[in-house]
């Protein structure tokens, strides 16, 4: 790569020939403008659009070379560094950071005149009389102009774009399939918005018990009410608003929420999925339960590019790289990566102590343990042993006594649900007592006095919510809203992450206005600042470009005397 | 109330004239704001982007002149081109590159660990002598506050770039996104000190 690296001089020298190669391929390309051809010579539409989508998401040319920019007038970028998303997002219609707005690059927003009237306003800025019509700042993008944008930093206008706008280094061509790429960014609404509607899902995927249903339903209906209710008069402002705000007020849509309710094994879910979108397509998943798996509904979303906002499930697919599921956390996966870290930074545990993981080969008992392996792996620490247990083997004293005997003075990650943790108490007072233990509180859940008051002395829970004594104040909004609402609370867990996946839909539908575009609606949540209020059941809920798992941290805690025991934090929110 | 009218009329005229004026494009002809400031450094210990501990206040005042930021991994405009800056002044210094100390510090320690800063840093094609760090919030709070750059919010930040020499009691501070000349220029006069 580096072999390919431009000196300054001879890409100030590259800038400068471009810019004069363009000035001559202007002149013949705008004579032949009236006879566009449907897609970059030579590519089909869909190669030229997945070639321009990498060049814009990835900076990455169709050669496979990174692209090369100048910014802030000398610095060499390669678009591997950043690239056109970093900035204008995956969406194309811009960012806002602190003070710096960087500015809509899609399709509908390129080409047509920038104005700071609204477009909708009441009556039309072009009846006004001339003097007090609004200055066009740049007349619309044409392809050809666009290209001297993106080469010069010049706009249709003639005037210089600030230099924090890359000035990129490409050839014809490969400006020509960027350029044919941006003609197709957000160039149109997204499925599920009519004049009047966003339609909406969620998705109720198995047995789900109807008590948590109902306690999921009744939220988010209480949110998509609230939103119906027009106590601002939204549709009648919206035909009848002075310009002032225009395009806030004309961007109010109601919100219609449907249940995608799945059955029968999860194979077939996708094709369910499928046909109910079929039916009437929805602009983006909301909430949304599951008896069991959630990865079909995620590989849909994936698929089709609908976002889904923060689901119920006790597993999540953990991926680098998936974009349109938002989750709360990564379930217990978390978990087992907030042990391994704790462990590492444990200076009175040496780096070969041996370290042992029990669990059940059962999903649950996998996933933190596959976790717990990983992040060993990657903090470059040996493996640790497994002792797996079969579905129907017994566990009890004399298990436990074994286990000591044979791995004497261990650290033990006990990966097991209460009913498997019966008779540990063996493993205190023994000579070959275990180093540590650690259990995990997504397997526990609230019979966290299973574990004896004999062991709780070296035994470590992981804990991957806010603490109970921390809790009150954040749970009190969730309780009055719900009280105002009418709603009993019978499942807090439930219904304090429905309030708040209401509350972000809420805050993205206000932010994105009427660029009902799907891929907004993510970037808009991306740019939400941090929460610490809205949420009870998590310390922090974070965004940003590409985060989608909003919760990051999990306790190590220590219990108590008593029952139930009180938790002691013996570790930072985010463990590193 | 002819003369309400009137006033009302000319009020509106001249904030449209002042809003449309305002573009989303202009040249930058005041490139950055320059000021010497003396900053007290917390003693905070934060994690590097190999998982070592770093005394924030050694590593500052160590023998080499420091050029400090505070960044995130997803940060969508200023951090990329603020790294941009840090990555070509390493690619002009060369040789030289390790003489001094580059200093990133996230402010979003949530999703900031050492595997995330790594990677951020190698898609900069950092040099040794470039860190990132990160640490508890409470820490790094310190720290934003020590050096006047607090936001409470990562979405809230701004573009600050800090210039310190060996011994020197000042901090430069540089407000804005600045080219590597300017850079270049600003981390000469500091060693002519």
């Amino acid at each position: 790569m580096a072999s390919h690296r431009r000196t300054l001089p001879e890409t100030a020298a590259f800038l400068t020939a471009a810019t004069v190669l363009l000035m001559l391929f202007f002149a013949g390309w705008v004579s032949a403008a009236t006879v566009k051809p449907p897609a970059v010579a030579g590519l089909s539409e869909a190669e030229a659009l997945r070639l321009g989508e990498r060049m814009y998401r990835q900076g990455i040319l169709p050669s496979g070379e990174p692209m090369l920019a100048i910014v802030q007038r000398d610095i060499e970028v390669e678009g591997t560094m950043f690239s056109c998303e970093s900035c204008h997002l995956r969406s194309g219609l811009g960012s806002v950071e602190g003070k710096v707005i960087t500015l809509p690059t899609n399709a509908t927003e390129l080409f047509k005149p920038f104005t700071s009237a609204a477009e909708e306003a009441i009556p039309a800025w072009s009846t006004m009389p001339q003097p007090i019509q609004w200055k066009i700042h740049r007349p619309a993008y044409t392809d050809e102009t666009l290209a001297m944008a993106l080469w010069a930093g010049i706009d249709p206008n003639g005037r210089e774009l600030n230099w924090t706008m890359p000035r990129y280094l490409l050839e014809d061509r490969d400006m020509e399939i960027l350029v044919f790429y941006l003609r197709h960014l957000s160039a149109a609404p997204s499925p599920g918005v009519t004049s009047s509607t966003i339609r909406l899902a969620t998705v109720i995927a198995g047995e789900v018990p109807q008590s948590d249903r109902e306690a999921m339903l009744a939220v988010l209906e209480a949110h998509i009410q609230a939103r119906n209710g027009q106590s601002r008069r939204e549709e009648e402002r919206a035909k009848k608003s002075p310009f002032f705000r225009m395009k806030k007020t004309s961007a109010y849509r109601r919100l219609e929420l449907v249940r995608w309710v799945l059955k029968g094994p999860p194979e077939t879910w996708e094709r369910q999925l499928a046909d109910y979108y079929q039916q009437a397509p929805v602009f983006a998943l909301l909430g949304g339960i599951t008896s069991g798996e959630w990865a079909p509904v995620h590989a849909f979303c994936e698929v089709n590019r609908i976002p889904s906002i923060l689901p119920l499930t006790r597993y999540p697919v953990v991926a680098d790289s998936d974009w349109y599921t938002l989750y709360f956390t990564k379930g217990l996966y978390q978990e087992g990566e907030a042990a391994a870290r704790f462990l590492r930074g444990l200076e009175e545990v040496p780096g070969d102590a041996p370290v042992v993981q029990v669990y059940r080969d059962d999903r649950d008992g996998r996933i933190l343990a596959q976790a717990f392996s990983e992040v060993r792996g990657k903090l470059k620490q040996d493996p640790p042993q497994e002792a797996v247990l079969a579905p129907d083997s017994k566990v009890g004293k004399a298990f436990w006594q074994d286990l000591a005997k044979k791995h004497p003075g261990a650290v033990l990650l006990l990966w097991l649900p209460p009913r498997d943790l019966v008779g540990m108490e063996a493993l205190g007072g023994l000579p070959e007592q275990p180093g540590k233990i650690f259990v995990s509180a997504g397997l526990l859940g609230d019979a966290l006095s299973t574990i004896p008051e004999t062991v709780r002395s070296f035994t470590y829970l992981t804990y991957p919510y806010r603490l109970p004594q921390e809790r009150a104040k954040q749970m009190a909004v969730v309780r009055n809203w719900l009280r105002v609402k009418n709603i009993p609370l019978t499942n807090p867990e439930i219904q304090s992450g429905m309030y708040f996946a209401g509350w972000l839909l809420s805050n993205a539908l206000m932010m994105m206005e009427s660029d009902y575009y799907r891929d907004y609606f993510l970037d808009g949540i991306d740019m939400m600042n941090d929460e610490v209020y809205a949420i009870a059941l998590y310390p922090r809920l974070s965004f940003g470009q590409g985060q989608r798992y909003a919760s990051k941290g999990c306790y190590v805690v220590q219990l108590g005397e008593g029952s139930p025991p009180p938790l002691l934090p013996r570790s930072e929110w985010v463990i590193h | 109330m002819k003369k309400c009218v009137l006033l009302f009329t000319c009020g509106l005229l001249v904030a449209m004239t002042l809003l449309t004026s305002a573009g989303g494009v202009q040249a930058d002809e005041k490139r950055y704001k320059r000021s010497e400031e003396k900053y007290v450094i917390p003693d905070v210990t934060l994690i590097n982007q190999d998982r070592q501990k770093v005394r924030l206040v050694d590593l500052l005042h160590s023998e080499k002149p420091v050029l400090l930021d505070f960044i995130y991994g997803t940060c969508t405009t200023i951090c990329p081109v603020l790294s941009a800056g840090f990555s070509s002044l390493q690619r002009k210094l060369a040789a030289d590159s390790e003489k001094v100390q580059l200093v990133s510090i996230s402010i979003d320690p949530e999703y900031d660990t050492p595997e995330v800063m790594t990677e951020y840093l190698e898609k900069y094609q950092a040099k040794p002598g470039w860190v990132f760090l990160t640490g508890t919030r409470e820490d790094i709070d310190k720290v934003m506050r020590a050096f006047d750059a607090y936001v409470p919010n990562k979405m809230s930040h701004y573009p600050i770039t800090f210039l310190h020499a060996p011994g020197g009691e000042r901090w430069v501070r540089i407000y804005g996104l600045i080219g590597t000349s300017d850079l270049m220029n600003e981390y000469q006069g500091l060693l002519r000190r």
